[in-house]
């Protein structure tokens, strides 16, 4: 298993699950066990405040056009990845308070802003970006924008946080010691 | 059970000849013959709302437009709101301090406000600006439809109609009665035929209903429509703002165009209907009043009552050809059946006895003059569906055991027997049997095996007055297999 997985303090990342390359979670980010990372292509950095349930996967492709260094995939806070949701995004840049429901899959090159909703097993795979508050539902893919942002989750963050250590092996923050630079390095990277 | 997703491969048909699986077939046991969803009466028992299962009588129901007053379904996709609570400041306190000092006083704490949500598509009242609630169940704003003026103008005019057309009628039939009888009924001496209708109908007295004719103006078709804005070719088309075919027709009295006038739609009533044999008057089924109950009272269903034919294997058909045919046959009635296969033909033509017509029947059918039975009665057609192959049915009576649940846990099947039954177990028998396909069936065209049931079948029900009834029964049924497509050679 890869070193470079630093965990900051108050979140809580089960043990069961795979975690490759190098990987940033932000305190209060709940990952469920089960739940597959991989940072191939480059660094993944999770903001605050996200949930990832069982058996979501979430992937930084390789790809050809790479920069170097390579961009990190930056997600946004308050995002919640339901069960079995997919993430195959090497485009940089995730918004806050997406919701990405059970089954979705959002393939490469698509854009995602702030307070989407990607419905259970609607599949993006085309080329495309989805406006803020932007809510995708149905077999047909139904597209329709909300006038406000999804509410959070805190209440559910708050409880998972309390629960998860009594049902399952955690992994321990790690990055107390190095934190000031690494932190700072990471999460301005992304902004410009 | 037949099978869910997968085609029906064995398919009955019913006594007015239609084809239909054995699970969506009816048996009705005081005529002894299967029935279906096309020859038997449809009637609705009682108005529920699936979402509370609030039950309601028809006559409320109707008041109500069949829609319950709780419960709303999303504008946007169908699905059901759920209502949300949130924790709200009271804000509107702060927002204007002209309005009184003494509102002030109120608590600052937090105050449990609700909406209404959609988990489908995550559409909320907020979106279209209806004020939270503070209430959890209703009180959410009514709108008022429009044209509600013109809509109970043309009700009364029809009903007024309704009426003047009922009158004549009546006086019509008097006329012919008085021709041929030409004496003077105590009604006609009264006047009383006039009132009776008003009130059968449920309708006001004929004074006001002809002045709702006289006063009434009909719609006038104009020439002069409303010019289209400048830009709307071409202004930039937001598909985002606009609604869909589907949920503008859901709300036909307001019919919006554009999304922000979505609103929560008042969710449509359920029915739980119960079907009467249209023959002999009897219920096939009836559910449980509780709408949170899906059991039945009556439930005359052919999967209990009528031997089931299921396709284990088959060889491929060949026009001109032999080919084995696995059956299963599963007698699902709590008595021994005696069972042989016979060919369609064969069924001897069901005899025509005129059912002794009692005093009472006549009697109700003269005092309801309106309802006309006889385009009530069912349709008896046989069938003449093509098939490209016979089975060659043995000429022997298998016996099935009856329905023993706990039998279903032994699980050695007797392999006993002869060259047709391959196996038995408990109340259920494998056959091997042999189709023959007709030399000219065309190669690609779908396979159709048809044979026909001899069945004996035990009636339970209690005999009436007079026993004499006999309760056993030899009755029959034709089923269609369907064996794939022909092959080619
Ligand atoms: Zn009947
Ligand atoms: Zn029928
Ligand atoms: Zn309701
Ligand atoms: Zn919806």
């Amino acid at each position: 298993m890869s070193h470079n997985v630093k965990i900051l303090p108050g979140a809580t990342v089960c043990e069961d699950c795979t975690l490759e390359g190098d990987i940033t979670i932000g305190g209060g980010t709940v990952i469920h066990p089960r739940v597959t990372i991989i940072a191939e292509g480059g660094p993944i950095i999770i903001a605050e405040y996200c949930i990832i349930e069982e058996y979501s996967t979430i992937i930084h492709k390789k790809s050809d056009k790479q920069e170097n260094p390579p961009k990190p995939l930056f997600i946004g806070a308050h995002n919640v990845f339901e069960v079995g949701c997919k993430l195959e995004s090497p485009c940089g840049h995730i918004g806050e308070s997406n919701v990405f429901e059970c089954r979705s899959f959002v393939g490469v090159d698509v854009k995602i802003g702030s307070g989407c909703v990607i419905g259970a097993a609607c599949r993006l795979t085309a080329p495309q970006t989805l406006a803020d508050n932007t809510v995708i539902w149905g077999s047909e893919h139904h597209v329709r924008e909300a006038l406000e942002k999804q509410p959070s989750q805190l209440l559910q963050l708050d409880f998972l946080s309390k629960v998860m250590p009594n049902y399952h092996r955690l992994r321990k923050p790690n990055v107390h010691k190095r934190q000031p630079s690494t932190r700072q390095s990471q999460e301005s990277s992304p902004k410009p | 059970m037949a099978y869910l997703t997968q085609p029906d491969y064995v398919k009955y048909i019913c006594s007015c000849g239609q084809l239909k699986p054995i699970t969506s077939l009816y048996f009705c046991r005081h005529c002894l013959k299967i029935r279906c969803g096309f020859c038997i009466c449809h009637e609705v028992d009682s108005h529920y709302c699936a979402n509370c299962l609030e039950n309601m009588p028809s006559s409320e129901a109707r008041l109500k437009k069949n829609r319950c007053s709780s419960c709303f379904d999303c504008p946007s996709c169908f699905h059901t709101l759920s209502t949300r609570a949130t924790m709200a400041q009271p804000r509107q306190v702060v927002q204007d301090p002209a309005a009184g000092g003494d509102t002030k006083v109120e608590s600052k704490q937090p105050k449990k406000m609700y909406y209404l949500s959609c988990f489908n598509c995550r559409w909320t009242s907020r979106d279209v600006g209806i004020p939270d609630q503070p209430v959890a169940s209703g009180g959410w704003p009514e709108r008022t439809n429009p044209h509600a003026a013109r809509v109970n103008q043309l009700l009364d005019y029809y009903k007024a109609i309704a009426l003047q057309e009922k009158q004549e009628k009546i006086e019509r039939e008097r006329k012919k009665f008085n021709i041929r009888g030409k004496y003077i009924t105590l009604t006609d001496k009264t006047g009383l035929t006039g009132a009776m209708a008003r009130n059968i109908a449920g309708l006001p007295s004929s004074e006001s209903s002809s002045s709702a004719i006289a006063s009434f103006v009909p719609s006038q078709a104009t020439e002069e429509v409303e010019e289209l804005p400048e830009d709307i070719f071409t202004k930039e088309v937001n598909l985002n703002q606009i609604t869909s075919m589907p949920q503008r027709l859901a709300s036909p009295e307001w019919q919006p165009s554009s999304v922000s006038r979505l609103h929560p739609l008042a969710k449509l009533l359920s029915v739980k209907r119960s079907q009467r044999c249209r023959a002999c008057d009897h219920n096939l089924t009836k559910p449980e009043y509780n709408p949170g109950s899906i059991k039945f009272k009556i439930e005359l269903l052919a999967y209990y009552h009528v031997p089931e034919v299921k396709i284990i294997s088959h060889e491929p058909v060949k026009p001109g050809g032999k080919s084995a045919l696995l059956l299963k046959l599963t007698n699902p009635t709590g008595h021994e059946m005696q069972l042989r296969l016979l060919q369609p033909e064969d069924i001897p033509p069901p005899e025509e006895k005129e059912e002794p017509k009692s005093i009472e029947k006549s009697l109700e059918r003269s005092l309801n003059l309106e309802k006309d039975t006889t385009s009530l009665k069912p349709i008896e057609v046989t069938c003449e569906q093509p098939a490209t192959s016979r089975v060659s049915a043995p000429d022997v009576t298998l016996t099935l055991a009856q329905r023993d649940d706990a039998a279903e846990y032994d699980d050695d099947a007797q392999h006993d027997t002869n060259d047709i039954i391959m196996w038995r177990k408990s109340n259920k028998l494998a056959l091997r049997l042999e189709v023959v396909t007709d030399e000219g069936a065309e190669g690609g065209a779908p396979a159709v095996a048809k044979v026909a049931l001899q069945y004996s079948y035990r009636n339970t029900v209690p005999p009436a007055a007079a026993a004499a009834t006999p309760r056993d029964h030899t009755l029959y049924t034709t089923v269609l297999l369907d064996l794939g497509t022909v092959s080619s050679n």
